[in-house]
């Protein structure tokens, strides 16, 4: 790295271009990542870092880098040694005593504790002191060196060690260790600035045990061995300036591939499992393929690696040109059903690689531009392989998500805004997270506003064109890959980070076109579209009336104005018309081309320009509509209520060949329930040409009609003879064929027809004898022997299906379930149940889905009754040592049995594997089972709702998930499930039961509350003048405040918060500063460091600022006195809030309350002040933060 | 006499404790000319001047006896045989003697003994019937060049073919469902074994053995199992490969002959289902040229390679 030679004063950033401003007041260029020691007995990690910095402001004293479980033994700058403080807010959110648990307040502290350690906020937890000697040497912008040592033991995040307890040595165990994440989660394994927006280059090596490999990101440039032979030295170089958030490891006795199509391109996997890796990365080069030429761009990295590795944390991970899969992806030849999906995920890793490792991103605001271009090419790749009724299958399904989520949740935004501190609202009122952060979504909202991303670039496209479109990426990635071959240029390496901004300039400027209106409607506003449509036709004017109507008032909907087009299919043809969706106009007038004559005889031309013949008998005789589809083409983020006669949705069932219209009309015809919706379905389902999910989906609709016809319905159950007509013998109709599994439609919908058929019912409510019969010989006379796929998922259907055909037992008083009175048929299937389940110990199916599908069959069972509910089998299948699937089949039954048989002991099963269980997906799964499925809800009266309960949960997302981003909001999202917003109901009333005004809260008091008056003055101590002086160190949120100050908009308050820390950063007048004493030891909070930049002399350390509280008179405890960062509200806001009432109410118009009637109002009120009561208790210990798991309250502290 | 009577007697006595036994016509033959036997033993050890003999003593002479008459006759019939002829002669029956060392001349004499004793003859008993083996099919005819008298031919089924009257299992469903029966009836056994003989987890609390669950076993490195395709399934996979060779327009199991070629060349592209099997042949010979990163020898370390400082 040249690093010399750079003119300083080129750095500085306020000439950055592209109006990117880092918001860290240096520029890093290099960084280098030693890891030369790894334990993995005792899952330890030994290494440093070394980065090279460029300050680029003059004063530059403190230098905060990220750094979470790492124990740091030291740090030099350019040599001389450095101290430093280690401050991780995120620990332990909040700090208290209390029994508030009110999770409004916990939201708000836990994105005030990230914003405190965000780097794209200039924060992080590690501060460093520039040494005196190299201030003259800051002032100059030369580059500073920072070195860190550190140790990683037993790390709970970041990094996960995967040691199966077998004999043999590590490599012989297969042993291996990898690096995993959510979002930025780079700081969890090695100091750095994590951060998508400070690229720099990287030098990365890692000393490994000789049988072991170690992949990481860049070039490999070389491997030595050490001096005593046995282990060796990975030497890799990273040219193209990278995020420390796109950096990953992983170390194994991997099996290397290298790809036969591109040498370039390596997969690793674990031992033993060579031939699938073969197999699964077959496919790969088409891939790379498909992106190179549709974006007229290599690919970026020099080279590629996979690695395939256990107990992943999410199933696809993409970093800087390497990948990481899980193994459960690697498949063999015979598996029909795990490749497209292991297909989906290479290519979905792939596209990362362009936007997503290669380009990144300004900041967290921007991020929806790279899922969204990512999951749109994507998108393009899904097309082009799968053809494009898989892809309009894709996108209904993912709009179909995405409108369901913002329904139900009141909205994703895609582009949050959180400049100026202005608005009152928070952008995200509805939800109970702030997003403001990655690290405070919910996973599941993430996962949706991936999904919104790339459905709203796709909406873009059409506005502007696919052409277009390309174009604009491609600009985006030659601009940066110009940029990245610049050899030290910090200020273009800034052309690799994309930002909202620049995309749409590089929009217009490529398309020419204005798509402000379409950001603003769905990037810059959260909430979709709702529209009810119904029509008349006009006979005598020939024109049809088309009135629809938009419900914009239910969360998570807008209103939409603008064009929408409507498709009419007509006698004489398909015609398109487009209507302008205004704000007052409900009813359209379209004119119709045909009369309502039946040209016998004379086919219908579709619109595809087929022309088919069509029985005409069912239309309306006055009509020549045959059906009416409203925004065919999924040009807005929509649901659509329809209504049309049930003879149209046939007709376009029939002859529509979209196959989204054919979805639409099938879910349309349940109902109604009529011989024609039937033999309709029936036809559908016998056309091969027919694409097969519509014909599956046809299989589920069916059922339900024959279900509610049932009294009429004649002949056989409903698909049966179809099924045998299909998949029989054609000599014994009772015997299935056979497995032949060549034609993949076919196998789909063979797998589908029976689980469909078993929700048959007949007058009794039951499943028919004759289908359940019918089931029983699929699987008895099942024969794959000839069959060259394996038939592992068909036989798990047919469980399925045995499940399905599964009614509520008829139960006598109650009887105790035993198995004297089983009933027969329910015999027949445990009987089955038992033969697969025993034959899955012998002969394992692939992934085991037999066994997963065995235990739902037996959940199913115990749920109704036939089979003594009881837990024991699933916790036993639940344990560490199953594979994935299983587990998590197991767990959902347990959760679900939490929830029927109201166990405290399961749910405390479970809430204990969350915390220890050694995976981390199946530890968030159960959180996320238990949200989707929750044991109570809110307002739902339970014995499982009890204070201790509470407790656990609290403490669980407040220090418990420190180490897991994603576990923490899930933990967040079952505290709201099980609790709401507000205190929890199950927990005691505090100890006062008094209705009173704020203003007069101070008078009844009693003196146990104390704490709470100094909490007040306080707040009137964080006037405007004062407020510089204030500016906390490490803590910038809220603490002593009072609750009811705790706004979005303070802690929100992004800008403001910037500036604080900036003023921060000027070197500080007093003398005091030189007194820096070296870091004698990793310990935080050492009052000697903290001079800060309180002008105002004191005799108290001022890293903890308590000067704000000299003038309330009251005494403070030491502790607050050591700790107690400041609030860092924004001035503006104080200015605005101190006149503003105190009243409580002000809290709950801003956050949850504003929806609710006055009535409940009032009590909730009354219940507030206990809130405020309680919570005033706790503050003065709000913010205690252990650095390195340490507490605050150490002795040294307090003096 | 009376003696010999009684020793008679007590042998009648044990032979018909016997015959309760059994019943069968073919046995009760062979009973009554071995009991006519022992009357003749008897008699002529009555002749001889015994008084009494033991059982066990008559029993074996009268083994002795029957094994000399047998053996005679088997001589006499292969000295007939030997002539070609079926039906043995008196001079048959001398030969025979003579061969085994019997003075013939002193027949005669003996036979007109004075003391001899007259047995009555033994009772007439039915020749027992051979059961007909199989009776399938009709015995051939001797051709015209054999001799009636020879015996006639075997049943044909024993040399030519075994006509069946029901017809072979060769319809689909039957077989089918004993194929399905089989597999299942050899699954469930297996299973229920396997249950027996190890841990178990039940449905029901009162019942631990109607439906049996072999019990969950977590694995050290489970992902191994759910993975890779049981040997079964392998040997499978290979026995489909073969006998369907020609179908293989999809190429899902051809990951192992990916071609090298392809990629050497400007990749072609070929369809996600298609794949050119037939060049697998050159993948080693190039595999020597990749230069990847991973598959270049480990340096040995530099003499004065400087260490990253450690503390």
């Amino acid at each position: 790295m040249p690093l010399t030679g750079v003119e300083p004063a080129r750095m500085n950033r306020k000439k950055g271009d592209k109006g990117f401003e880092s918001p860290r007041p240096y520029k890093l260029t290099h960084q280098v990542v030693c890891i030369n020691n790894i334990n993995f007995q005792r899952k330890s990690v030994v290494g440093f870092v070394e980065l090279t910095v460029f300050p680029t402001v003059a004063n530059l004293n403190r230098i905060k880098l990220n750094s979470k479980q790492c124990r740091i033994y030291r740090v030099r700058i350019n040599d001389l040694e450095a101290a430093f403080i280690y401050n991780d807010p995120t620990l332990e959110v909040c700090h208290s005593e209390s029994k508030q648990r009110n999770l409004n307040y916990f939201s708000n502290a836990y994105a005030a504790a990230v914003s405190a350690v965000d780097p794209d906020a200039g924060n992080g937890e590690l501060c460093i002191k520039v040494p005196s000697e190299l201030w003259k040497h800051v002032d100059e912008l030369k580059v500073l060196k920072i070195h860190i040592n550190f140790s990683l033991d037993q790390p709970k995040g970041g990094l996960h060690f995967v040691v199966p307890s077998v004999e043999g040595s590590m490599a012989e165990r297969g042993a291996h260790v990898f690096s995993c994440g959510y979002q930025n989660s780079t700081r969890f394994w090695f100091p750095c600035v994590d951060s998508y927006s400070e690229l720099c280059t990287w030098k990365l090596e890692f000393t490994v045990d000789a049988a072991m490999v170690a992949v990481s990101n860049g070039d490999l440039v070389e491997t030595v061995y050490t001096h005593d032979m046995r282990k060796k030295t990975f030497h890799y170089m990273l040219t193209i300036p990278t995020a420390a958030s796109n950096i990953s490891l992983a170390i194994g006795p991997f099996e290397i591939l290298v790809d036969p199509y591109m040498h370039e391109v390596t997969h690793f996997c674990l031992p033993q499992l060579l031939p699938l890796l073969k197999h699964t990365t077959s496919y790969l080069h088409e891939v790379f393929e498909f992106y190179e030429e549709i974006l007229t761009c290599r690919y970026p990295y020099s080279c590629f690696k996979t690695v395939f590795i256990d107990e992943a944390y999410v199933e696809v991970a993409a970093y800087a040109s390497m990948s990481i899969f899980s193994t459960n992806l690697l498949h063999s030849a015979m598996i029909i059903d795990e490749t497209p999906l292991t297909r989906r995920c290479l290519a979905q890793s792939l596209a990362q690689q362009f936007f997503g490792c290669f380009i990144s991103r300004m900041s967290w605001s921007d991020e929806w531009v790279l899922k969204g271009i990512s999951g749109y090419i994507y998108g393009l790749w899904m097309k082009k392989t799968f053809g494009v009724n898989e892809y309009r299958h894709w996108i209904k399904e993912e709009l179909d998500r995405i409108v369901a989520y913002e329904l139900k949740t009141g909205g994703v935004l895609l582009h949050p805004i959180f400049g100026g501190g202005k608005e009152k609202d928070n952008p995200a009122s509805h939800l109970h997270f702030s997003i403001k952060h990655p690290h405070t979504l919910s996973w599941e909202y993430y996962t949706m506003f991936q999904c919104k991303a790339h459905l709203v670039m796709r909406l873009i496209e059409n506005r502007i064109s696919m052409e277009f479109m390309l174009q604009v990426f491609n600009k985006l990635l030659s601009l940066a890959s110009t940029a990245s071959s610049q050899k030290f240029q910090s200020h273009m390496w800034s052309q690799m980070l994309v930002s909202t901004s620049g995309f749409l300039k590089s929009i217009s400027n490529v398309s020419g076109k204005d798509i402000q209106p379409l950001i603003k409607q769905w990037v810059d506003q959260s909430g979709v579209v709702k529209f009810y449509g119904s029509f008349a036709f006009n006979r005598k004017r020939n024109v049809l009336e088309l009135e629809i109507k938009q419900d914009y008032t239910s969360p998570g909907t807008q209103k939409y104005v603008g064009p929408l087009k409507v498709t009419v299919q007509e006698l004489d043809g398909s015609f398109n018309h487009t209507l302008q969706i205004e704000e007052n106009s409900l009813k359209h007038d379209i004119p119709c081309h045909s009369k309502s004559r039946r040209n016998k005889k004379k086919k219908i031309p579709l619109m595809n320009g087929e022309e088919v013949d069509m029985d005409l008998s069912a239309m309306d005789a006055d009509s020549p509509l045959l059906w009416i589809r409203i925004d065919p083409d999924m040009s807005v983020l929509r649901k659509v209520e329809f209504e049309q006669a049930d003879f149209m949705w046939q007709y376009q069932l029939r002859y529509e060949r979209d196959v989204v219209a054919q979805q639409e009309s099938i879910l349309a015809l349940e109902k109604f329930p009529t011989p024609a919706s039937r033999l309709a379905l029936t036809d559908i389902l016998e056309q091969e040409q027919c694409f097969y999910r519509v014909r599956m989906s046809a299989c589920f609709c069916l059922a339900k009609i024959a279900n509610s016809m049932v009294s009429t319905w004649t002949g056989p159950p409903a698909m049966k003879s179809l099924f045998t007509r299909m998949f029989c013998c054609k000599s014994c109709p009772n015997i299935v064929k056979t497995n032949n599994f060549m034609s993949f439609q076919s196998y789909f919908l063979q797998k589908t027809m029976p689980v469909a058929m078993a929700l048959l019912r007949d007058v009794h409510n039951l499943c028919p004898k004759e289908v359940l019969t019918f089931i029983l010989d699929l699987i008895k006379y099942n024969d794959n022997r000839k069959n060259k796929f394996s038939d592992n998922y068909y036989r798990a259907e047919m469980i399925d299906a045995l499940a399905n055909s599964v009614t509520p037992a008829v139960s006598v008083n109650n009887e105790v379930r035993t198995l004297d009175n089983l009933n027969p048929d329910v015999r027949l299937i445990l009987e089955e149940i038992t033969r697969f389940l025993n034959m899955e110990k012998l002969l394992p199916s692939y992934r085991h889905t037999i066994t997963v599908s065995c235990l739902r069959a037996i959940r199913v069972l115990q749920k109704n009754g036939h089979v003594p509910s009881d837990p024991a089998l699933f916790k036993s299948y639940a344990e560490y040592g199953h594979f994935v699937d299983i587990r998590i089949a197991a767990l959902e039954a347990v959760v679900d049995y939490t929830k029927v048989d109201r166990s405290y002991e399961e749910l405390q099963w479970l809430l204990n594997m969350i915390q220890d269980d050694p995976v981390p997906y199946v530890r968030h799964k159960i959180l996320n089972m238990l949200t989707k499925n929750p044991p109570f809800t809110k307002n739902m009266e339970s014995p499982l709702c009890n204070e201790a309960l509470v407790d656990q949960l609290w403490k669980l997302m407040n220090s418990g998930t420190s180490h897991d981003w994603r576990l923490r909001c899930g933990a967040v999202d079952l505290y709201f499930t099980l609790f709401g917003l507000s205190r929890p109901s199950c927990l005691p009333l505090p100890e006062l039961g008094l209705v009173l005004n704020l203003k007069e809260k101070k008078a009844v008091l009693n003196p146990t509350i104390i704490p709470e008056a100094v909490a007040v003055n306080q707040e009137a101590a964080n006037n405007p003048s004062s407020h510089p002086q204030l500016v906390g160190f490490q803590n910038p949120f809220s603490s002593s405040q009072d609750e009811e100050e705790i706004d979005m908009d303070t802690v929100h308050d992004s800008q403001a918060f910037i500036s604080h820390h900036l003023n921060m950063l000027e070197r500080p007048s007093t003398p005091g500063l030189s007194k820096y004493r070296p870091a004698s030891s990793r310990s935080a909070l050492i009052p000697q460091h903290s001079t800060g930049c309180d002008s105002t002399p004191t005799t108290k350390p001022q890293w903890s600022l308590e000067l704000a509280r000299k003038g309330t008179g009251k005494e403070q405890s030491p502790l607050e006195m050591g700790m107690h960062p400041v609030a860092s509200a924004p001035l503006s806001v104080f200015t605005k809030e101190s006149t503003a009432s105190k009243h409580s109410d002000h809290h709950h118009h801003h956050h949850h309350e504003h929806k609710k009637k006055k009535k409940k109002h009032k009590h909730k009120h009354k219940h507030k002040h206990k809130h405020d009561s309680k919570e005033k208790d706790k503050e003065p210990f709000t913010f205690s933060s252990p650095a390195s798991g340490r507490s605050i309250r150490s002795p040294s502290l307090s003096d | 006499m009376a003696e010999a009577a009684a020793t008679a007697g007590a042998g009648g006595s044990g032979t018909r404790s016997g015959s309760k036994q059994s019943t069968n016509p073919a046995d009760n033959y062979h009973l009554a000319r071995r009991r006519t036997l022992q009357v003749v033993v008897s008699s002529l050890l009555t002749e001889a001047g015994f008084e009494s003999a033991e059982k066990a003593s008559v029993e074996t002479l009268t083994e002795m006896l029957q094994s000399y008459i047998s053996e005679i006759g088997r001589s006499a019939k292969s000295y007939c045989e030997h002539t070609a002829r079926t039906q043995p002669t008196l001079s048959d029956i001398v030969v025979t003697l003579v061969e085994m060392g019997f003075n013939v001349d002193t027949l005669p004499a003996y036979a007109k003994r004075s003391q001899r004793m007259v047995i009555t003859a033994p009772p007439v008993t039915n020749q027992p019937v051979t059961p007909k083996a199989l009776t399938a099919g009709q015995n051939r005819p001797h051709p015209p060049h054999i001799p009636s008298h020879f015996p006639e031919f075997p049943d044909p089924h024993t040399y030519i073919k075994t006509p069946t009257y029901r017809e072979p299992v060769s319809d689909y469903q039957v077989l089918r469902e004993k194929a399905a029966s089989q597999r299942r009836d050899v699954e469930r056994a297996l299973t229920r074994f396997m249950a027996k003989t190890g841990e178990t987890q039940s449905l029901f609390k009162d019942d631990v053995s109607t439906f049996p669950l072999i019990a969950a076993r977590p694995f050290t490195i489970p992902y191994l199992t759910a993975l890779l395709p049981s040997e079964l399934e392998m040997q499978q996979m290979e026995e489909t490969d073969s006998s369907e060779q020609d179908e293989q327009t999809d190429t899902e199991n051809l990951a192992l002959h990916i071609s090298m070629e392809d990629s050497g060349a400007e990749k072609e592209n070929t369809s996600v289902l298609q794949q050119n099997p037939s060049l697998s042949g050159s993948r080693n010979g190039e595999e020597n040229i990749i230069d990847n990163p991973y598959l270049r020898p480990v340096k040995k370390p530099k003499i004065r390679r400087k260490k990253p400082d450690t503390f």
